[in-house]
């Protein structure tokens, strides 16, 4: 899909507008944020946008998140972990400190 | 004031223009400020304030947002609200914001060629190999298919690794983009901190001016074909709407008025307290 953020009032007023008449190429829109269909009609839209406001106007494209594919097991496994613990006070480095989950500066260290 | 309409020149508070001009145009003079000798129509007064945008210029088929323009009355009569200071506020922050673009468009453009061509150049390395490759099964000569692949080899690293020079400084400008939002977020949320506030302050002005309005709007003289206001002053003609606001602000530039409303131009002089450019 493609990220469409708003920076400055026009440009959001414009996003708006564009989404209120494009509903069917909207996938979702949030505030000043939206979610444009991955079509050629969805990147026309985007790109009116940027031409319009320029760098007040930031577009990105999003891929899908298979967590399956694109994370190693420990992580899902540590993520799935942490969220049953027993106390809820307890900080994940903490949590983490003498097993085998993986560390937090381990996971920052690592792209997907 | 000095009001020259061609070659007719004439001077004081109240000024009566028999041409058939365009009031529109008129009320852009008095608005200028510089007098240009060779414009059509020139006006020296003194200058106007805001609300001279809504009410400077009163003729038939005009528009008025009533509530802001009565709010800019409001202040002409040197009625403050509690927002000014943080409006003021905010604004300097707002003018203060160091806003600079660069643009990330050229360093995409660059890449999405450059990964072109490394994709054609992959391709063209892969047959010549290939045809190397077949030259010696086929035991013939195989220096100029060596040397083409060699070429081929040559081509693409170079592309590679521009390519990748290119990804840098994509990289570096993004980063850069990135510190630039931050900017335009705040600028965002102090944009929408002063709409607000002036929100607030439009209906505190209004609030104040409003009983005025509402007792002034059926004392605006009425032309033959109009109909007397009634009910809500908010919803009444522009042409009266209008008249009422420029009667309660204190106006020192002219008001240009095509309006069928007074008897006189001193009249409506009088009536509006505030100079006059009657046509």
């Amino acid at each position: 899909m493609l990220l469409v953020i708003a920076y400055s009032r026009g440009a959001r007023q414009t996003l708006r507008n564009v989404c209120r008449a494009h509903e069917d190429s909207v996938v979702r829109q949030f505030g000043r944020v939206a979610l444009f269909d991955e079509t050629e009609f969805g990147a026309f839209q985007a790109l009116r946008l940027r031409e319009k406001h320029d760098e007040n106007v930031q577009i990105e494209r999003t891929r899908p998140f298979n967590e399956f594919a694109a994370v190693s097991p420990e992580v899902r496994e540590a993520a799935a972990a942490y969220e049953s613990r027993e106390t809820p006070s307890v900080p994940y480095e903490q949590f983490a400190d003498g097993t085998d989950l993986p560390s937090t500066e381990s996971m920052k260290g690592s792209p997907l | 004031m000095i009001c020259r309409i061609g070659d007719v020149v004439r001077r004081g508070r109240v000024v009566s223009v028999k041409q058939d001009v365009d009031p529109t145009a008129v009320a852009a003079a008095v608005r200028a400020d510089d007098t240009d000798p060779d414009a059509p129509v020139a006006v020296t007064a003194p200058s106007q304030t805001t609300v001279h945008e809504q009410v400077g210029c009163i003729h038939p088929g005009m528009g008025l947002r009533t509530r802001t323009a009565l709010a800019r009355a409001a202040r002409t009569r040197g009625l403050t609200t509690p927002y000014d200071d943080q409006l003021q506020e905010t604004r300097e922050s707002l003018a203060a914001l160091d806003m600079e673009d660069e643009s990330t468009a050229s360093y995409r453009r660059e890449l999405a060629e450059t990964t072109a061509d490394i994709e054609r150049l992959q391709e063209e390395v892969a047959a010549a190999r290939g045809r190397l490759q077949a030259r010696r099964e086929q035991g013939l000569d195989t220096t100029a298919a060596a040397e083409e692949l060699e070429d081929a080899i040559r081509r693409l690293s170079e592309a590679e690794t521009s390519a990748s020079a290119i990804r840098q400084q994509l990289d570096r400008t993004r980063a850069a983009a990135r510190g630039r939002r931050d900017t335009r977020d705040r600028r965002l949320r102090l944009e929408d901190r002063v709409a607000n506030l002036e929100r607030r302050a439009r209906a505190h002005l209004v609030d104040h001016l409003h009983e005025a309005f509402a007792t002034t709007v059926p004392e605006v003289p009425v032309g033959e074909a109009d109909t007397p206001p009634d009910g809500n002053a908010f919803e009444t003609d522009a042409v009266t709407a209008a008249l009422a606001i420029a009667r309660l602000a204190v106006l020192s530039a002219p008001v240009v008025l095509d309006c069928d409303r007074f008897d006189s131009p001193v009249r409506a002089y009088e009536w509006l307290d505030a100079p006059v450019i009657y046509l």
